[in-house]
């Protein structure tokens, strides 16, 4: 694989309330990829994508030292630098949770949530922009012509959808994703996976996932965050095989 | 917790609940009971035309409608005025205070709460007396000064029900727009309180309910008997509540007694109305932010 790298980071530590999650974490991630965060429970996976949009920053008691970087137009940025516009950075890092969190409004308000909080005004380009991130979540054809009904009326894969549209309408260069599929069905899980596999030529993806079979069908790269007796963790970065 | 007590106390929360509602039913049933004979014309507008009286051309004399006008514009006046501020407060209370600020304006607002009306009242009152002496002779207790009062009477409901509610949103909730790039304040505008409406309105019925019901404040801060229309906010005024507490200490016969009781079920109808304003806009709002194209 001769990607470049997107993201890498450098000697991250995260704690909550002083009780450690992560320590010394130093990874690299390439461009156009999708990479599989696996591990127990509690060692942090969610906590590591965290760190990547700094969504941390709004928990309580959450700390965090090291060294963060992301490659925007060519060039490496460090996303904690103080100069460094956060909303900014959270529009080109987008995020989907682990428990789709449509909020309580129309299905065409929520994909356009984010243009609104980008501060666009302009009419037709939200309905065009909301139409594409649809089509791209394959959510089009099931919604298109209900789109003023409440978003909660969808059913648990389409919301999850809903929410990857909701993240993809500013066309963000980085995905987080969180276990995506963990509250879902099989048949609903697997419209996501491969709606995964299609974005990676979008974006670098990140997905955190328990299940081994999904790792398997669905990444490039796997990373495994892991906890050994003395609170340190072990990495490794290995090309998954066919 | 065994059998038995599990099912005392289910028994004993199906008790409470019933006892509540046939309260409500009895006082309700019971005002319309004995008033309902009372309403009429000539009880709202006295031997003036209701047109006329409508229209301001003519003073309305033995009617309760300057007592109507009154309580009503003391309620719009009175929200009017603490909403915003409780809504702000509220709002930097739950989402920006913390530590000992927080704590420090946390116990200020409990105390704010526990000041009994009669307090505010006086208050009130010698801030208009103040104001006559140092001020301007023109001032006397007015509708504005029980305004002002009131208002700081039902600040705390509105402050602790904005901050409760805004607290109690899910972190999931919380995240969802930050994480879209959206900054606190636009989190707060366009998530946190339109997610927090329904507890904020309960909020604003209580402070309503409570400036339409007090008499302690108004009587101290310029409520009168007999005024007619308040000329402006700074002139005296006739309010519901004050007329019922007088004509049920001081009347001369049945039949202004049975005034009394019609004056009350008038007063339910204006804070119904003002409720089911307040319920009409909250739902307006919601559907403007959420569901309007």
């Amino acid at each position: 694989m001769n990607k470049p790298v997107k993201i890498r980071t450098t000697n991250l530590c995260f704690s909550y309330y002083n009780h450690p999650v992560l320590q010394d974490v130093t990874l690299q991630f390439v461009e156009n990829s999708l990479t599989a965060i696996v591990g127990p429970s509690g060692v942090g996976k969610s906590t590591f994508l965290m760190t990547l949009n700094r969504l941390w920053e709004e928990i309580p008691g959450a700390r965090m030292k090291g060294r963060v970087e992301i490659k925007f137009n060519g060039s490496f940025h460090d996303i904690y630098a103080r100069s460094y516009s956060l909303p900014q950075l959270r529009r080109a890092v987008g995020m989907v949770f682990q428990v789709p969190n449509p909020l309580p409004m129309s299905i065409f308000k929520n994909i356009a949530l984010p243009l609104k909080l980008a501060g666009i005004r302009d009419r037709s380009l939200i309905s065009y922009k909301v139409e594409q991130a649809l089509k791209k979540a394959y959510l089009w054809e099931e919604v298109k012509d209900r789109l003023t009904d409440s978003a909660l009326k969808l059913s648990g894969g389409q919301q999850q959808r809903l929410c990857i549209a909701r993240a993809l309408i500013l066309e963000p260069e980085v995905l987080l994703v969180d276990e995506p599929t963990s509250s879902l069905d099989g048949k609903a899980a697997s419209v996501i996976e491969e709606l995964l596999i299609s974005l990676r030529e979008q974006c670098t993806i990140l997905a955190v996932s328990h299940y081994r079979d999904q790792v398997k069908r669905i990444a490039d790269v796997v990373v495994e965050l892991s906890n050994s007796h003395h609170q340190s963790n072990t990495y490794h970065q290995k090309p998954q095989p066919v | 917790m065994n059998r038995l007590g599990e099912k005392l106390l289910i028994a004993f929360s199906w008790i409470s609940g019933i006892t509540l509602v046939s309260v409500v039913f009895f006082i309700v049933g019971y005002l319309i009971f004995k008033g309902i004979r009372a309403i009429n014309l000539k009880l709202i507008f006295g031997e003036t035309s209701p047109l006329d009286a409508l229209l301001l051309r003519k003073q309305v004399f033995h009617g309760l409608f300057p007592a109507m006008i009154g309580t009503f514009l003391l309620v719009v006046l009175s929200v009017g005025l603490a909403a915003p501020v409780g809504l702000a407060s509220g709002i930097y209370l739950a989402e920006y205070a913390q530590g000992k600020v927080r704590k420090i304006v946390n116990f200020f607002f409990d105390i704010l709460a526990t000041i009994p009306s009669i307090v505010i009242g006086l208050t009130g009152f010698s801030l208009a007396v103040f104001l006559h002496q140092h001020y301007s002779k023109q001032i006397y207790p007015c509708l504005l000064i029980s305004s002002l009062s009131l208002s700081f009477l039902v600040l705390p409901y509105i402050i602790r029900s904005t901050q409760v509610s805004l607290e109690s949103l899910p972190l999931n909730t919380r995240l969802t727009a930050l994480a879209l790039g959206g900054t606190r304040v636009q989190n707060i505008l366009y998530v946190l309180v339109p997610q927090s409406l329904s507890g904020i309105l309960s909020g604003l019925i209580l402070a309503i309910g409570r400036c339409a019901e007090d008499t302690a404040v108004i009587m101290l801060t310029g409520v009168v008997a007999t005024a007619g229309l308040p000329r402006s906010v700074l002139a005296p005024y006739e309010a519901l509540p004050f007329y019922i507490y007088y004509i049920s200490s001081e009347y001369s016969s049945p039949e202004e007694l049975l005034t009394g009781y019609g004056a009350s079920i008038i007063l339910l109808i204006i804070c119904m109305t003002l409720f089911l304003f307040a319920f009409i806009v909250k739902r307006r709002i919601i559907w403007q932010t959420f569901y309007h194209l």
